[in-house]
């Protein structure tokens, strides 16, 4: 298959420059003069066959202009898709808006603006693309504009398909869908060609000549295919006709002949037509005679008919396994690797050994529901509490889930009261999750619960700029007993199963779906820790303060009333589940737009749920935002690979952290240096967090919160977690490519993190006694 | 109980495939045990370090002009002319046996436990004693169209040595990127393309001094091991199966005890692809490829007596530990039966992790419905807070997700 799919993230910084001039390069594009290339998240899906390039991209702003200097081939289509684009030429600026089409000369002085975020697909196609066929070459001296409507519009909407599908398009599929897209692009190059003010008589040749062709190419199976009937039909006399081939170097027998063998050929190597006898493709183009049309095959292609099509046929079968794709041209930057390596190997570990501010502090953060923002993350939320590098902070979290059991975890506890605190008349914490605050959307209530987690903070760290990073340790995690005096100094906890969960629409027995909340007490003994089931009940209608009624668990914290339940005792009898303290969200604020869901992890952190995350256990975090804002939430007592039902064993903790900012200028030769996602480091391991979308908020722009839900799978999520390993092993480690794929196969353990919220996760986990004798 | 050898030669593997129709190499009963011997069928990548001297290598990788010890590789056509050789390559591992157990019947459970795992000492005059193994990153590796430095695409070879002198770990000693090889027969291997080309060092380029420093924990267990399906008489070895197969999961090393679904009267089990470590993913495509010797005990479950045990209701291999239960998720299950007469090829083309997760909650459900008698809602939240999921393989066709729960979990007081 020749689909390519892109990403920044497989690149070590200095090297994203270069990869991605490649990938422009592929649509005949490159960084317009005079702009420097941003450095930030780029993605892009490639698909290209003989001679025809589709791409679709999503990056930074940023200025293209064109890869070529000579304008001798078809020109490049380019449509913005999401936001419009600004198109600086001889002509002046125009602002091109989404969904109308460009027609870009191959070469020129032109060039395109995308001034906030680069969404386009673009299409690139040369003559090779044509077999054979003569475009009567549509030549546009100047970038035109196409905007929506009739035929331009089918191209559009072609183009738009094709993208969104190049990744899943059998090849059959893609060289039929791609060669409808050159004839297209072609006809309406000959258009705009030929609607042109200052057209001279020879676009009105090219164009007539492109009809001729197109009349040509209907009729190959008619033998008498001669000259004087196609003149006729055009009403031009057959001395012009042939004047016409000549003006490109060609005559109307020669012309015909070779489309009828080019199409031959394209039937002999495809697949599908295998079941058509050679002379029978032989007659639908024209050819009377099988021995005649075997020697002019042989002539023109240097193999009879029937060896060619046996040769392609086990083509085909070899390359079963082994697709043959050939990549990006990236020679540069596998050179520009090799010269880094040895600078590379040289990285200093994080260690006990940290320079340190004299003055180290301890912070106290606890919660209530001024403290608290409930279902989002934001870059403009004001912090609770600013603290230096350095310092350690204690910090209190609730789950959202205590509203399961209110008399077993809220009750009698004042911060828990203060954050639930909901009667008709007053919800101490009206937004939850960061969808319209007059719930316009669903009606469920402020935030429409898109993003769930109760989390504390932000905490500012003083000093903390874009592109530091930001690393916190997790010193320690202890459960938060029930104050309620009826279960006074009990540990409690709820799990739910969903209808986000990975289960919801596959049950066994009825009712289907159905809803099921678990409550667990914890005992958090210190010989062996472990969980055991109290009882549990299905969910049914909750009625929220305000009267909204919540058939199914759409709304965080809503009180669940003990009358409206039936609970079932003696589950999960006998079972003891080990616990796994740990936060299932850690964030730094993202950079985005103001309110980001809290469920989806990505880039800066958040929804984690890696049960890797616990005491002893760091994360590294990239800082997007003056102060980094950190927030932690969503604890957790255990919690398997998967999180499959939805939850874990969700339970209110306190954890102790220690905070150390590492400023950009410091970050080189360190193991989170370049760092794009979230690092977590262990005792005993690095574990890189692979998402089905590494950064979503960046790849799919203003749909992304609801994209990202959509597009979700594991596959993706293992490509991403690859990626980074092998740039982590590459980078941090200094090895080859090499080197880190044999790693990769024989000592990395690649694990599944969820499969529940929404941006699906893959965990690579490396132990760090494989580097145990490293200089 | 009776303990049995079984040795390497040509008469004592078969390459490529499980078969029902291959006479077995032993027959034995439930409750006896084996020593067998395995090759890595990656031997010939090195075939001064891992062939040579070796009388049980050297005769099974034997190929001239004219005598070609083990002809068949792989479940393909037997009759020529052929691409890149007899059995095509359809499947690639070189197994030991089959193995017929006494009285076995489809619907009994095979289980076998694995004893005791040995390295296979080279035996060539400058390497006598140590022990090597091999690392392809291969063109169904999962990184193979998303390379970043060039050449684009490669395969490259890894030689690894394995130190079992204190805690066991293995070390690169060189690789090479491959080359394309000529057969003895004459056929060009553009690719790795067909198993058992013995790799001509004078047409690659060693390099040195790779991974240094880096030592990789051993993991010595057996990447293919399994029965034969009833489906066809030659299925390839590569996508793993309800019987069993190429699971390549690393957890089936010493100790560990694998249950099979008998699909054909004798159960016919083979053991091959011995790996001296890999990680869950096996993200090149092959782990550290090393031959291996392993101590086997064979007990059969009859169908009559799996209800009320831990049996009950399997139909797919499960993995018993000190510690855990495993279950395997595939992209299909049983993907011949689901794909239908081209499905050993077909498969390559479904591979899905996705499908492998949902087809492991499956499995791991049913575990804890049938065998520990919960309900689904129970089932479901134990899977939420007590099971793990993760990437088995991602490079053998039919991928795999593995479930695994901890037994400390059912530990009733």
């Amino acid at each position: 298959m020749s689909f390519r799919p892109f990403t920044s993230e497989s690149y070590a910084q200095d090297d994203r420059p270069e990869a991605w001039r490649d990938v422009l390069a592929a649509v005949g594009l490159q960084p317009a003069t005079g702009h420097s290339f941003f450095d930030g998240h780029a993605t892009a899906s490639h698909r290209h066959a003989a001679g025809v390039a589709l791409t679709r991209l999503a990056a930074g702003a940023q200025s293209v202009g064109p890869l070529s200097q000579a304008n001798d081939d078809l020109p490049i289509a380019l449509m913005p898709v999401e936001d419009g684009m600004v198109l600086k030429s001889a002509g002046g600026h125009r602002i091109v808006p989404v969904g109308h089409l460009v027609l870009l000369p191959r070469g020129g002085d032109w060039s395109i603006a995308f001034q906030r975020d680069m969404r386009a697909i673009v299409l690139a196609a040369t003559s090779e693309a044509l077999h054979g066929r003569l475009s009567g070459k549509p030549r546009l001296g100047e970038p035109r504009v196409v905007p929506p409507g009739g035929f331009a519009e089918i191209f559009a909407r072609l183009l738009d398909a094709t993208a969104r599908t190049l990744d899943t398009l059998g090849d059959v599929e893609w060289n039929a869908v791609s060669q409808a897209l050159v004839d297209l692009l072609l006809t309406l190059a000959h258009q705009l060609a030929a609607s042109t003010s200052d057209a001279g008589s020879s676009v009105t040749q090219a164009a007539l000549l492109h009809r001729i062709c197109q009349t040509i190419e209907r009729r190959l199976d008619d033998p008498d295919l001669v000259p004087a009937r196609v003149a006729l039909a055009e009403r031009i006399s057959e001395r012009y006709l042939q004047k016409l081939f000549e003006t490109v170097g060609d005559n109307f027998t020669h012309y015909v002949r070779e489309r009828r063998l080019q199409r031959a050929w394209a039937d002999l190597s495809n697949p599908l037509e295998a079941h058509r006898s050679i002379s029978e493709i032989a007659y639908a183009y024209g050819f009377g005679d099988s021995a005649h049309f075997s020697r002019a095959f042989r002539h023109r292609f240097g193999l009879p008919p029937r060896d060619f099509r046996q040769q392609e046929a086990e083509r085909a079968t070899a390359q079963h396994g082994v697709t043959g794709q050939r990549g990006w041209p990236q020679d540069a930057l596998a050179r520009a690797h090799q010269s880094n390596a040895e600078a590379r190997s040289n990285v200093t570990r994080t260690g006990p050994g940290e320079p340190r501010t004299a003055e180290r502090r301890h912070h106290h953060l606890p919660v209530e529901a001024s403290r608290v923002h409930w279902g989002y993350f934001s870059r403009s939320l004001p912090p609770q509490i600013e603290i230096a590098s350095g310092d350690t902070i204690t910090i209190e979290t609730l789950t959202q889930h205590a509203s399961d059991a209110p008399d077993m975890m809220i009750a009698g506890d004042a911060a828990a009261e203060s954050v639930f605190g909901w009667t008709r008349d007053k919800k101490n914490v009206d937004r939850r999750g960061a969808g319209p605050m007059d719930a316009s959307v669903f009606g469920r209530g402020a935030g429409e619960g898109f993003g769930v987690h109760i989390c504390t903070g932000p905490v500012a760290v003083k000093d903390a700029q874009p592109g530091d990073v930001l690393e916190v340790r997790i010193l320690d995690i202890v459960p938060r007993a029930s104050r309620n005096p009826k279960h006074a100094g009990r540990v409690f906890g709820s799990s739910v199963a969903a209808w986000w969960g990975y289960h919801y629409n596959e049950f066994l027995g009825g009712p289907k779906p159905r809803e099921v909340v678990t409550i667990y007490e914890i005992f958090d003994d210190p010989d062996e820790p472990h969980a055991r089931a109290l009882y549990s009940y299905r969910w049914e209608p909750q009625t929220d303060p305000f009267g909204v009624v919540h058939a199914t668990y759409d709304y965080p914290g809503v009180p669940v009333a003990p009358a409206t339940i039936k609970r079932r005792h003696a589950v999960l009898d006998g079972i003891r589940i080990p616990l796994r303290p740990h936060f299932g969200v850690i964030a730094v604020a993202p950079r985005e737009v103001d309110f980001i869901d809290s469920v989806p992890p990505s880039y800066f952190g958040g929804n984690l749920d890696n049960w890797r995350l616990g005491k002893g256990s760091t994360v590294y975090l990239p800082v997007s935002v003056p102060g980094a804002l950190l927030s932690v939430g969503d604890s957790h007592a255990t919690q398997g690979d998967g999180e499959l039902s939805g939850t874990a064993i969700e339970c209110s903790m306190t954890g102790t952290f220690e905070v150390i900012l590492h400023k950009k200028a410091d970050l080189a030769g360190r193991p989170f240096a370049d760092l794009s996602y979230p690092l977590i480091e262990t005792e005993t391991d690095w574990v890189l967090t692979g998402f089905s979308h590494p950064n979503y908020l960046a790849e799919f722009g203003a749909q992304g919160q609801s994209e990202v839900y959509a597009k979700s799978s594991l596959d993706l999520a293992m490509k991403d977690a690859f990626r980074k390993m092998r740039r982590f092993l590459m980078n941090v480690k200094g090895l080859s490519e090499d080197e880190a794929i044999a790693l990769m196969s024989a000592a990395v353990d690649f694990g599944v993190t969820q499969v529940v919220d929404g941006n699906w996760g893959v965990h690579a986990i490396i132990s760090k006694r494989l580097f145990q004798d490293a200089p | 109980m009776k303990h049995f050898t079984l040795p390497v030669s040509p008469k004592t593997v078969h390459w490529g495939y499980f078969s029902k129709a291959v006479a077995p190499a032993l027959t034995l009963r439930s409750g006896d045990r084996a020593t067998i011997e395995t090759l890595t069928h990656h031997a010939n990548d090195d075939y001064e370090r891992m062939i040579q001297g070796d009388p049980g290598a050297e005769s099974v990788f034997q190929w001239t002009r004219e005598h070609k010890a083990v002809a068949r590789r792989g479940s393909g056509p037997v009759e020529g002319p052929f691409i890149r050789g007899a059995g095509e390559g359809i499947g690639v591992h070189l197994l030991t046996g089959p193995v017929a157990i006494e009285g076995a019947e489809p619907g009994d459970i095979l289980e076998v436990r694995i004893l005791d795992v040995r390295p296979r000492p080279s035996c060539s005059a400058c390497h006598a004693g140590r022990c090597f193994g091999s690392n392809v990153a291969a063109n169904w590796g999962f990184h193979y169209h998303d390379l970043i430095e060039e050449p684009k695409p490669r395969e490259v070879v890894t030689i690894f040595e394995l130190d079992t002198s204190g805690e066991p770990y293995a070390k690169a000693v060189y690789n090479y990127v491959w080359t394309p090889q000529t057969d003895p027969d004459g056929i060009v291997h553009p690719t790795i393309d067909y198993p058992g080309v013995r790799v001509d060092h004078a047409t690659i380029r060693k390099r040195e001094n790779i991974l240094a420093s880096v030592k990789v924990p051993a993991r010595l267990h057996f990447g293919t091991m399994g029965l034969a399906p009833s489906e066809a008489d030659f299925v390839s070895s590569i996508p793993p199966s309800y019987t069993g197969g190429n699971i390549d999961d690393w957890r089936i090393g010493k100790g560990a005890r694998m249950f099979y679904p008998v699909a054909v009267p004798g159960a016919y089990f083979s053991v091959g692809d011995p790996h001296a470590a890999q990680g869950d993913s096996e993200l090149g495509g092959t782990a550290i490829e090393t031959s291996l010797t392993g101590d086997f005990e064979f007990i059969l479950h009859k169908k009559a007596d799996l209800a009320g045990t831990n049996l009950e209701g399997l139909d797919h291999p499960m993995l018993e530990t000190d510690q855990a239960w495993s279950f395997y998720g595939f992209t299909y299950p049983n993907y011949l039966a689901a794909l239908g007469a081209d499905a050993q090829t077909e498969i390559a083309n479904h591979s899905s992790l996705d499908r492998a997760m949902r087809d492991a909650f499956r499995k791991l459900r049913r575990f804890l419905m049938t065998v520990h008698g919960l309900s689904e809602d129970e089932a479901i939240s134990l899977l939420s807070v007590g099971a793990d999921f993760g990437v088995t393989q991602v490079v053998d066709a039919n991928w795999g997700v593995h479930g695994t729960i901890r037994k400390n979990i059912f530990r009733c007081d």
